[in-house]
């Protein structure tokens, strides 16, 4: 499987340095695995700890996401985990073979009080999930793919640098 | 890795039953949960307070399954507590805004000492004469 490009954004810099491909069969749990993957590989760029713990939530659950929905959990369909750097962000790629609509995170907002009043599942914080422990998030997919990606900034100007 | 899957067990205090968490919540732990939620409300206490000091990872599945034991507590006029969450999942608490609704306390202690501040507040309330 080829995953596209990364996303470039205007104003950033755009030489993205490939950091890992990983691929992880859609096994039930496997996603802790690529949370400890990509942690070890990200451990040269010196995240802050709190940074790293929410990096580490949304590749757990974006893998979790490609495993059950977009690869239906074939463990002969592996999830594919690109790992890019550039010289200010920190990108990584989720891809799977759903070949169904793509979610937008927007669509899946949770509502807490409805899901205790029994209105809603409890269910479906995954994208909500994602969304708020990343400082950027991209969904895209061309009918045989989807592909998550989710970005940190490595500095953070609110936090004037990590 | 190892995975770890969630094993619990449950302590009656007078404040209220303590259902001690150690591994992991997810899907895989719906069981183990549940169980141990049904073994705390024995006794029809006022409030069951979540250990997770032995919990070390939580995902949106476990999320889910927190939402549906909150439910259940706020169904039966009980109060759900937490305690030793690690700050990740304070953070995340307060994000699906679960803190809202169950308080979150830093360590067992402080948790004990509410529920059973909140306990005398109501026993005194149930001796008030009705006016």
């Amino acid at each position: 499987m080829t995953a596209p490009q990364p996303s470039d954004r205007a104003g950033r810099d755009a030489a993205w340095r490939i950091l890992a491909e990983l691929n992880v069969p859609s096994e039930p749990g496997n996603e802790r695995r690529a949370t400890e993957q990509v942690a070890e590989v990200v451990r040269p760029l010196g995240l802050e700890p709190g940074r790293l713990e929410r990096l580490k939530t949304a590749v757990a659950e974006a893998t979790m996401n490609a495993m059950e929905h977009g690869n239906r959990y074939r463990p002969e369909t592996p999830v594919v985990i690109e790992v890019l750097a550039s010289d200010e962000d920190l990108s990584v790629r989720i891809t799977d073979e759903g070949e169904s609509p793509v979610l937008s995170p927007e669509s899946q907002a949770p509502d807490l009080e409805a899901k205790l009043e029994g209105l809603q599942t409890p269910r479906g914080w995954g994208l909500f999930l994602i969304k708020n422990m990343v400082d950027d998030m991209r969904v895209t997919g061309d009918g045989a793919h989807h592909t998550v990606e989710l970005v940190l900034h490595l500095e953070d100007p609110k936090r004037g640098g990590q | 890795m190892v995975e770890r899957y969630l094993e619990a067990s449950v302590r009656h205090t007078p404040a209220g039953a303590v259902v001690d968490l150690r591994g992991e919540i997810d899907a895989f732990a719906e069981e183990a949960l549940g169980a141990a939620y049904a073994e705390a409300e024995v006794g029809d206490p006022e409030a069951i307070l979540l250990n997770f000091e032995g919990v070390d990872y939580i995902n949106s599945t476990g999320i889910a399954l927190i939402v549906g034991l909150l439910a259940k507590a706020r169904a039966s006029k009980r109060r759900l507590l937490a305690c030793n969450l690690s700050d990740h999942y304070v953070e995340i608490f307060n994000i699906t805004r679960l803190s809202d609704f169950m308080n979150v306390f830093p360590d067992e202690e402080s948790a004990i000492r509410e529920a059973s501040g909140h306990r005398s507040k109501a026993s005194a309330k149930d001796l008030k004469p009705e006016a």
